[in-house]
């Protein structure tokens, strides 16, 4: 699965420690996520869209 | 960025402290079953099997505990580290201990070793290539996910 968390993280200028603080995971864990090599689940796909406030389906695509 | 933040999930420092504090607690139950625990009969069992409920008790309380506190990425990296590392450890131990034990080789090996002995000595060399292989497929995991 693709998704856009590293160019919204960089549009906000935020690190991945603070990406990862957000969303109360590790900074390892958000670089999993931007690298595509792991897909969140639901509960953590929902909190990532709050956090840059879109929907789920403009972040995540397959 | 958000008002109310997520609680941090644990990081390395909790889990060695959670190591440490297993090595204790299973350090201070085997000390207690060995000094009280050595003699015959089944009272020695219940002692054995008293001190070491209570010390697998507070293990578990304690992985529960930090099972909570990791992230969901962490908690596949485990699941996955405890499937496919400790089977594949197991497989590749079993192996080895079968092909080296079994053939009468194996048994010069053993043949100054009490069957106490031997048992527990087979118990930590499979316990052993289990925690190799979680080990290997933990770190595996996580390099693939970088």
């Amino acid at each position: 699965m693709n998704n856009r968390l590293k160019v919204l993280r960089a549009e906000r200028n935020w690190s991945q420690a603070d990406l990862a603080e957000q969303l109360g995971v590790s900074r390892q864990t958000v670089n999993a996520l931007e690298t595509g090599r792991y897909d969140p689940s639901l509960p953590l796909a929902f909190r990532i869209a709050t956090v840059f406030g879109q929907p789920i389906e403009s972040i995540f695509s397959e | 960025m958000s008002k109310s933040r997520p609680r941090r999930p644990f990081g390395f420092r909790v889990y060695a402290g959670t190591m440490l504090a297993t090595v204790v607690v299973g350090g201070i139950a085997g000390a207690c079953a060995a000094i009280l625990g050595g003699g015959p009969g089944w009272t020695s069992v219940a002692i054995n099997a008293a001190f070491f409920s209570v010390a697998m008790g507070a293990g578990m309380a304690l992985c529960v505990w930090w099972w909570r506190g990791i992230d969901e990425a962490a908690r596949e990296a485990h699941k996955v580290a405890w499937w496919w590392g400790g089977s594949g450890g197991m497989a590749v131990g079993g192996v080895i201990l079968l092909s080296v034990v079994l053939p009468d080789e194996g048994a010069n090996l053993v043949k100054n070793m009490s069957g106490q002995d031997v048992f527990a000595a087979g118990m930590a060399a499979l316990a052993g290539c289990q925690i190799l292989g979680y080990t290997v497929a933990w770190v595996g995991w996580w390099l693939w996910h970088r």
